[in-house]
């Protein structure tokens, strides 16, 4: 007679089979087009009209460079500073810098928002802005021709961004209406100062695996996502075009919507209504990594919870005539992404309890088992449970650190998959959170912020 | 313009969903599939040997029976070697079927006009992992043929059991996702 320990064994150890399979298959499906990517041609930026929106909130230490960066390099541009009610003097040096010593800018706008109206999410000033902006440009302005960049108050949009996406391939196809380019950390290989050597070489690590994640793993599931239709936003190097940000904007004039998530938010309400979004590698927006566990994890819980949030959007999604069943499906795995860890926390630990379980009663036993190739086995699907995750390191060096040696990639790949198991944690405080009601979350702590107590992190 | 601004949405205004009462048929009886799987498995243990039996002595020479209660395939009867193989349920394709059957019954009900093409795929993934299960058992029994008992049973069931099993069940997910979602 079978036991139902041996039925809750094969049934883990199935779920557990199929789970790690569907994993490393789509791994394998989406390195070799990464691998094989090639530059596209250059477009040419005149032909629209570009406005950076850079939300702030208690940004006097890094806007004034922001806003410099941004005239500098790109100054047939405006840019747009939200200031969400800063206690600082955020909206002071944005004012000193359009002055610009006596010769204004033009370029350069401030929308000041003003409590009770202030602070209630990074969506609901990024709406405001999106309104300023429509009034300033009038109702006879061709917003086909214009673009419209979210970037984050430390961001910097490398030089070349805005000829990348104007070329045709990107916003000089009609029908696409978004395009989020790569992400790369700006202090990768840059150690803290003033902290314990501990904490200099972890910080370290830890901004390293946030730069091989964007760049690899990420931009790769992006580039698979060209195929499937459903390329997702990000909250830094978004580009979207006027018009389709009218198009989801409702009779409120609220593109972005009040999830934790919103830019994946913004990503669903562009493809349901029938435009196409771009990705691309040929540029990218430094940002800074994060140094410290305790701030990453809180940012990964605020994504794992607004990740379950949009859970809501699958039955508008797969109504969607305009997504592919491929397409509605890549979209239904990936917010069933923090699910599925909840789940597999679950299930993954069931084969290794009962296992411990009969090595205590029966250690001879077991010794035996293990002798007779047992050891084959745990060979086998450790090697699967890794290889996803490695893989990634000797990737990053083929691709974005070449000066990196085979054997230190490997390392960097096995820290990767240890960085993601971090995911099962943050899964659980995400889910946590949902079901206190918990959606509110504290400003964004930078690294240089080093003021105690709760913090979450916009990226 | 015109062509794009057929796109042009009240937000927060999806299409209404209207399952109709075929695909919710298709989906209960589908999610009735997977639990009957979790609570029969043994009926589907026994199926799977007998299957298992049947397809050994189409090939082989020597004697072959199925204990179907215990779920037992014995070969190499009359041999000097001979040997029972029991269909558990780590080694059963069952719990390799049912999330396939979750999965199908969540896309149809997802999007009902779809409930043809994952049916089929859903027929052909499940046939794939049985018969990957089928390859499975005979790959094992050929070994300890050719390499006798404690060798081939040890390479046949640890190693490569594992990755006919592997490679078998990505193959069977890769078709099921091609053919349920191609256009």
């Amino acid at each position: 007679m079978t036991s139902s320990l041996d039925v809750l064994l094969g049934f883990t150890q199935a779920l557990a089979l199929t789970m790690s399979v569907a994993f490393v298959t789509y791994v394998l499906l989406i390195v070799v087009p990464y691998l094989r990517h090639e530059p596209a041609p250059l477009g040419r930026p005149n032909r629209f009209e570009w406005h950076f929106l850079v939300p702030c909130r208690d940004e006097e230490a890094v806007i004034g460079d922001t806003i410099r960066y941004l005239r500098t390099h790109f100054p047939i541009a405006h840019v747009w500073i939200i200031d969400d009610d800063s206690d600082d003097r955020t909206a002071g040096v944005v004012r000193t810098v359009r002055r610009n010593g006596g010769q204004e800018d033009k370029h350069i706008h401030l929308v000041q928002r003003v409590r009770p109206h202030a602070r209630t999410g990074k969506g609901d000033a990024l709406n405001d802005a999106y309104r300023t902006l429509k009034l300033w440009m009038g109702r006879h302005a061709d917003a086909d021709r214009a673009v419209i960049v979210v970037v984050d108050a430390d961001g910097r949009p490398a030089p070349n961004c805005l000829e990348v996406c104007a070329a045709d391939h990107l916003f000089g196809d009609d029908r696409l209406g978004a395009v989020q380019v790569d992400v790369r950390m700006i202090n990768t290989g840059v150690r803290q100062d003033d902290v314990s050597w501990w904490r200099r070489r972890t910080g370290a690590a830890l901004v390293r695996m946030q730069d091989l994640e964007f760049r690899t793993a990420i931009a790769a599931i992006q580039m698979s996502r060209g195929v499937t239709g459903t390329i997702s936003m990000g909250g830094n190097g978004q580009f979207t075009r006027l018009s389709a940000l009218d198009s989801i904007a409702g009779p409120t004039g609220q593109p972005w919507r009040g999830s934790l998530l919103e830019d994946f938010e913004l990503g669903v309400h562009l493809l349901t209504a029938g435009w196409r979004t771009g990705f691309t590698m040929d540029t990218h927006v430094n940002q800074e990594g994060l140094y410290s566990l305790r701030r990453f994890l809180a940012q990964r819980t605020r994504w794992g919870q607004g990740t379950m949030q949009c859970l809501r959007y699958l039955p508008r999604i797969w109504d969607s005539k305009h997504l592919s069943t491929l397409g509605a499906a890549e979209m239904l795995y990936y917010l069933a992404q923090p699910w599925m860890q909840l789940l597999g926390t679950l299930i993954y630990p069931i084969p290794m309890i009962m296992l411990g379980h009969r090595s205590a009663t029966s250690p001879a036993e077991v010794g035996q088992w293990f002798a007779d190739g047992a050891w084959i086995l745990f060979a086998v699907y450790g090697a699967f449970g890794l290889m996803p995750f490695v893989l990634w390191g000797p990737v990053y060096r083929a691709r974005c650190e070449p000066g990196v040696s085979i054997w230190r990639s490997l390392g960097y790949g096995f820290g990767y998959a240890l960085y993601i198991y971090t995911f099962y944690i943050t899964s659980w405080r995400a889910l946590i959170r949902l079901i206190r009601g918990d959606n509110g979350w504290t400003k964004t702590r930078r690294n240089t912020d080093r003021v105690a107590g709760k913090v979450a992190l916009d990226h | 313009m015109a062509e794009r601004n057929p796109r042009v949405t009240l937000a927060g205004s999806p299409p209404i969903r209207r399952t109709d009462v075929p695909s919710r048929v298709v989906v209960v009886a589908l999610l009735g599939a997977s639990i009957g799987l979790l609570f029969a498995h043994q009926a589907y243990r026994t199926a799977e040997i007998t299957l298992s039996g049947a397809l050994l002595e189409a090939f082989s020479s020597d004697g072959v029976h199925v204990a179907a209660e215990r779920q037992t395939v014995y070969f190499g009867l009359g041999s000097e070697t001979p040997l029972g193989l029991r269909m558990t349920p780590e080694c059963t394709s069952a719990f390799l079927v049912l999330p396939l059957l979750v999965v199908g019954a969540v896309m149809i009900a997802l999007r009902p006009r779809i409930r043809q093409r994952v049916l089929v795929a859903l027929g052909v993934a499940a046939t794939a992992v049985v018969v990957v299960n089928q390859f499975r058992v005979l790959t094992l029994v050929g070994l300890v043929k050719w390499l006798g008992v404690d060798t081939g049973y040890y390479w046949g069931h640890t190693l490569l059991g594992s990755m006919v099993s592997v490679f078998g069940g990505a193959a069977a997910l890769v078709l099921f996702v091609w053919l349920a979602t191609r256009k």
